[in-house]
């Protein structure tokens, strides 16, 4: 090699390396393709296997329900069902089916519906049959009309048949295929139908042509794309790769404000908390408890933390859910109190373990406060940074003292909401706190089997009054879901249960 | 061509080294706790449905039998199940193993360009101003973290001039030359700055050797003592260099996928370590651990290519 075609050979590859800056590939115009990035990868696309955000949020867009919940979610109106009459004892709920088809243009019968909820019901692998404990059976009476019986009275279940495992999947291509392929390639029956799955990158879904609502969705197909770095997904917003950023960091939603994104935040119906483990010293000393609860300044947390776009919390109630007891006051931070409480207990060593799921920012900032705050009590909390999956582990396992936690509720009605977190009768222990009060749990079943309206009202009143006193939990703040859009989208809102309302009116202008 | 003769040797001493590795790895994983069995059915599961899928997977046999079973099903070729994507893991392998080889081999290409030119560059200007600049760049470059690097990149070309797409990964190759110039840059900015000091240091070594020395007193030009010979005679450093900064690479190419969302390899094997994924982590480490010894392997081979004197 002479040094002339060695020199040449370089400037070549060099040249070649670089070539591509000056090549520009079109993007594909014309269709309307929203492009939405998610910080949490899909996992299964069953509505019965569901659990994660990003596979709650697909599913509305997915599979069509008996109700649909308006947007929101303050009432559930038609959805599959035209109409439906619930018998006088309260047990035997009647659905009365329109004319609809499934994406494969199969129709979707009342077999089709009583599969799915026998499926979501009493199938081993089910992720969440809880809320769905008084159905006993889902039979089809005709073609058209399926009867839902319970084996108790049960207010809540009316709003309960619109939440993401409900969704109607086709018997005969569940049982051809199996579960596993299935959840791989499922045959919808919602505003989208399934196009492609790439896991750990994208889910590709298409316009429905069989979808039961004439005219709709605006939309000619949805990219579902899992972009864990947040930084990422705000530049890929930017620079105009994606219409929806869902999850912002709070630190950058004002940057896309007056950059001309919509971003306000969005009405949520998470609960932030410190959970406590109730099972083990010291927080099994209610004096104890009560020090702690007085001894935090939920304001300092809240705007610290969500930066002015959460609230704090009075309770473990979400403003969001009915029955919410607005009156009930946020307990305010009184060092004075909280060491008079601490003498009471009786507790000669006033320090506890403070977990937090490593690399959860909010949550780091939250325990660092927490110490602080407790320290001027006089209570020593140690902040321990564990990886998320030992952290679940540890809860279930009842293997902790208190961790940094949240939640949220899939409808307005607190009954979901309280089985889930209050409910010591309950699969998961009250969100693995071991709080167990035998007149809590005779509450919870009393407010499901009554009627809306002030009577119900009040017990869930009082549930919330004692969980405050007896420190439960000790609820930090409420606060908003945070996502950025496009001034191209139209009409797309993220509801307090992880769906984006009315999907199928979305548009992109 | 008893030159070559460790190609037969290598694949034997291979199978120790592959049973060590996945041994460990098997262990490691399974005694950290965490049950990806509860990650996968999440909180609200019960226990019954944990039970359920624990069985179905063989979760709840003791860890040797497990690993019996693994590495009886492996010689078949058959890596398991993902428990979290409820997908064959040689799916899951095989989806994810094209965009970080393309990625890595189109950094390297970009760094070898950069790394010959500059190098080139600096030691035939030894010590005059653009021999000063390159060492500046390289000393400065040095320790700046590849995420800041992307990030800047993306600020730059794809948000203010835009030029690039901030991600993007295509099926078609050509493409990909457009979409993966900003993270193979973000790898060549970060590997070119090493090459490049070792390289020049190489060469003007041997711009000093004494057959260098001996050709100029023969008359031949300075340009042609060193592509004639001081270029091939400097390379073998930082060939060998390259197979460790390869190897680094397979491993370390996760912060640039996530900063370009490049659905990659590194991108999967830290989610599998977070959500226990068994067998995902087990084949993953198999497959890196393969790679490495396969860039070993080939830079042995370079060196017996460059170096007759060499024997393995």
């Amino acid at each position: 090699m002479d040094r002339r075609s060695f020199l040449q050979t370089t400037a070549f590859a060099a040249g070649l390396a670089t070539l591509p800056g000056l090549a520009f590939s079109a993007r594909a115009a014309d269709a309307k393709i929203l492009r939405m990035g998610y910080g949490s990868d899909v996992l299964t696309l069953d509505p019965i296997k569901t659990v994660y955000g990003s596979d709650i949020m697909i599913q509305g867009l997915m599979f069509a329900r008996l109700l649909q919940a308006n947007a929101d979610r303050s009432e559930v109106g038609p959805g599959l069902a035209e109409k439906w009459d619930i018998s006088d004892d309260g047990l035997v709920y009647t659905f009365y089916l329109r004319d609809a088809k499934f994406a494969d243009g199969s129709p979707i019968t009342a077999e089709d519906v009583a599969f799915s909820y026998t499926r979501m019901r009493f199938q081993k692998d089910s992720a969440y049959a809880a809320p769905f404990q008084p159905l006993k059976e889902a039979k089809a009476k005709d073609a058209k009309t399926v009867v839902m019986t319970l084996d108790r009275k049960f207010t809540p279940f009316l709003t309960l048949t619109e939440i993401w495992n409900t969704g109607i999947v086709p018997k005969a291509a569940v049982e051809k295929m199996g579960d596993d392929a299935f959840a791989k390639a499922p045959v919808t029956s919602g505003p989208f139908k399934f196009v492609d799955w790439k896991p750990g990158d994208r889910v590709v879904l298409a316009k429905n042509e069989h979808y039961y609502r004439q005219g709709l969705p605006h939309l000619d197909g949805i990219e579902f794309r899992y972009v864990p770095d947040d930084n990422t997904r705000i530049s890929m917003l930017q620079a105009g790769e994606l219409d929806v950023n869902i999850g912002v960091p709070i630190a950058r939603l004002a940057e896309l404000k007056a950059a001309g994104f919509r971003a306000d935040p969005e009405t949520s119906s998470v609960t932030y908390e410190l959970l406590i483990n109730h099972s083990k010293a010291p927080f099994d000393n209610l004096k104890f408890r009560q020090a702690v609860s007085h001894g935090i300044d939920r304001k300092a947390i809240c705007d610290t933390v969500t930066l002015g776009t959460g609230t704090p919390a009075n309770s473990i109630f979400s403003p969001a859910l009915n029955y919410f007891d607005k009156s009930l006051p946020v307990i305010q931070r009184d060092v004075a109190k909280a060491k008079a409480l601490l003498a009471e207990s009786g507790v000669s060593d006033a320090s506890f373990e403070l977990m937090v799921a490593a690399g959860t920012s909010d949550d780091e900032k939250t325990a660092v406060l927490i110490q602080a705050q407790l320290a001027e009590v006089g209570i020593t909390a140690n902040v321990a940074k564990v990886d998320p999956t030992s952290v679940w582990t540890r809860l279930i396992d009842g293997d902790y003292q208190s961790q940094i936690n949240w939640w949220y509720n899939e409808t307005r009605d607190p009954d979901n909401a309280l089985r889930w977190c209050a409910w010591g009768a309950g699969d998961n222990k009250s969100y693995y706190t071991r709080y167990n009060n035998d007149e809590v749990n005779k509450l919870i079943e009393e407010g499901a089997g009554e009627v809306e309206g002030d009577k119900r009202g009040a017990i869930y009143a009082k549930i919330q009054q004692i969980t405050v006193d007896e420190v439960a939990q000790v609820a930090l703040y409420y606060p908003a879901w945070l996502n950025a859009y496009s001034p191209k989208v139209k009409d797309l809102i993220l509801n307090i249960g992880l769906q984006f309302s009315e999907i199928d009116q979305t548009d992109l202008v | 061509m008893d030159r070559f003769a460790f190609l037969l040797k290598r694949p034997v001493q291979l199978i120790p080294v592959i049973i060590g590795i996945s041994l460990i790895t098997f262990i490691l994983i399974q005694m950290t706790p965490g049950d990806p069995v509860r990650i996968m059915l999440g909180p609200k599961a019960s226990q019954d449905a944990v039970d359920f899928i624990r069985a179905r997977y063989g979760l709840d046999q003791p860890i040797l039998v497990q690993y019996f079973y693994f590495v009886l099903n492996a010689l078949r070729g058959d890596f398991g199940q993902s428990i979290i994507y409820r997908s064959p893991v040689g799916r899951v392998i095989l989806d994810r193993i094209e965009p970080t080889l393309y990625l890595i081999l189109y950094g390297l290409a970009l760094s070898v360009a950069f790394t010959l030119a500059l190098a080139t560059a600096a030691a035939r200007s030894r010590g005059r101003w653009l021999d000063q600049v390159v060492r500046l760049v390289c000393v400065g470059s040095v320790g700046i973290p590849s995420y800041f690097v992307g990030l800047m990149l993306i600020l730059g070309f794809c948000l203010k001039f835009k030029l690039f797409p901030v991600s993007g990964y295509s099926p078609n190759f050509f493409d990909n030359l457009y979409h993966l110039f900003l993270p193979a840059l973000t790898i060549a900015i970060s590997v070119t700055p090493i090459l490049t000091r070792n390289l020049r240091a190489t060469f003007i070594q041997q711009m000093d050797a004494d057959y260098a020395t001996a050709g100029r007193s023969k008359g031949l030009s300075e340009g042609y003592i060193f592509s004639r010979h001081v270029f091939w005679n400097s390379l073998l450093p930082t060939v060998n260099l390259m197979g460790v900064v390869v190897s680094f690479l397979i491993g370390g190419t996760v912060v640039i996928e996530n900063v370009f969302n490049i659905p990659g390899m590194g991108q999967a094997l830290i989610r599998g370590v977070l959500t226990r994924d068994y067998f995902v982590v087990q084949a993953m480490t198999l497959v890196l651990a393969f790679g490495i010894v396969i860039t070993n392997f080939i830079v042995d081979v370079v060196t017996v290519l460059l170096d007759p004197r060499v024997k393995l």
